[in-house]
């Protein structure tokens, strides 16, 4: 059998998920044996002009990192769509926009302003910004575009399956690498490496139906290394995120970040948390709800850490 | 003007591109260095628990 053609490529993304690829060890070796990389920026020297050269189709299956954030990522998103058989969306930012999806919260002027005016390390007095073209003595050199919104790489092209996580386990990556090599994928559209269950189903803290009557902030409290975060006022995302990673956030000492994305049924990671840990709340009066709910730090970015530009909203939108 | 696009620059964590141009003797005239990406943590991490922005920031890089 002809080996199968991989290729991996980075958006609006970190570097992380390679990473994880790469954390498979000596695994990677069997990745090797049974496939060909075509084209993976972080570790070959394949250039884009060699993936436009080949057929449509040509690429067994592409695993695509990160946000769409600007013009390149989104003509990558295209071309690569066109020239694999399978492209999945491999970790938070592919699948729901991740952390740059966070940017979603400002336009791209307050961006650009911060970045390239205001901040302390700037000396930018002519206001100079990033223009897509710009025209050198030489002739003309272009940057992509930089997008006002953040989206998700389904929001842009069709995806045939999903890998969350910020980034993906190693275990979980070689559960989807063998479930590829040996052709027993999914239907289409399915969530893949990944439970079908809640991070709450697999975590290992004591749970005893406790109410919350306020909300601490792990910089200024200490929870308890046994006991459930959430019934000790601390903030969770584990009863609206999809288990699989083992709750290696949870293990460490602090709450589910919610990075695997709203479990099955879910629409809205976000709103879930905001009514799923709300109904917990233990208060005599509005007053006293209030004043609970006014605990809870940074809600906005605390409830969608991972998930603005799939939320339903998908921005700030005032 | 004779132009070398290197695009993109791989085996590094980041996206880049450089752009390269030959006088007609086939010497360099000039060459351009150009990082194409921005994601802006600089303005969204503002307003937040100072224990978040470590968990955010290393999403910078995760090289």
């Amino acid at each position: 059998m002809a080996k199968l053609k991989l290729a991996s490529y980075w958006a609006a993304a970190c570097g992380g998920c390679d990473v994880a690829i790469l954390d498979l060890h000596e695994k990677i070796l069997d990745i090797a044996a049974a496939m060909d990389i075509v084209f993976w920026p972080i570790a070959t020297d394949f250039k884009y002009s060699d993936v436009e050269a080949m057929p449509d189709g040509n690429i067994d299956v592409t695993l695509f990192h990160g946000a769409v954030r600007n013009s390149e990522n989104e003509h990558l998103a295209h071309l690569l769509r066109a020239k694999s058989k399978v492209l999945v969306a491999f970790g938070s930012c592919a699948h729901m926009g991740g952390i740059p999806g966070l940017a979603n919260l400002f336009t791209r002027e307050e961006i650009f302003r911060r970045v390239y005016q205001e901040s302390q390390s700037t000396v930018n007095p002519e206001k100079v910004e990033p223009q897509p073209k710009l025209t050198v003595p030489e002739g003309e050199i272009t940057i992509p575009e930089f997008y006002d919104t953040v989206k998700t790489l389904g929001q842009i092209t069709d995806v045939d399956y999903y890998v969350p996580g910020c980034p993906p386990t190693p275990k979980q990556i070689w559960i989807v690498v063998q479930a590829i090599v040996s052709g027993q994928l999914p239907p289409k559209g399915a969530v893949v490496g990944a439970s079908e269950k809640t991070q709450c189903d697999e975590c290992t803290r004591k749970k005893q139906e406790k109410k919350i009557t306020r909300f601490k902030r792990i910089a200024t409290a200490q929870p308890d290394p046994d006991n459930c975060f959430l019934e000790q006022g601390f903030l969770c995302m584990g009863p609206v995120t999809r288990g699989g990673c083992d709750t290696r956030c949870q293990l460490s000492g602090v709450g589910c970040r919610g990075c695997y994305g709203p479990p099955p049924g879910v629409l809205d990671q976000g709103a879930k948390a905001l009514s799923a840990i709300t109904s917990v709340i233990e208060a005599k009066d509005e007053a006293e709800i209030q004043k609970i709910i006014d605990e809870i730090p940074d809600p906005l970015r605390s409830f969608n850490r991972f998930g603005i530009p799939s939320s339903l909203i998908t921005r700030k939108v005032l | 003007m004779k132009r070398i696009s290197i695009d993109p620059i791989t085996r590094l964590e980041g996206h880049g591109k450089i752009e390269i141009f030959l006088a007609d003797d086939g010497s360099v005239a000039n060459c351009y260095f150009q990082v194409p990406e921005l994601r802006g943590f600089e303005k969204f991490v503002e307003g937040m628990p100072i224990e978040e922005v470590p968990r955010v920031v290393s999403r910078i890089c995760g090289v």
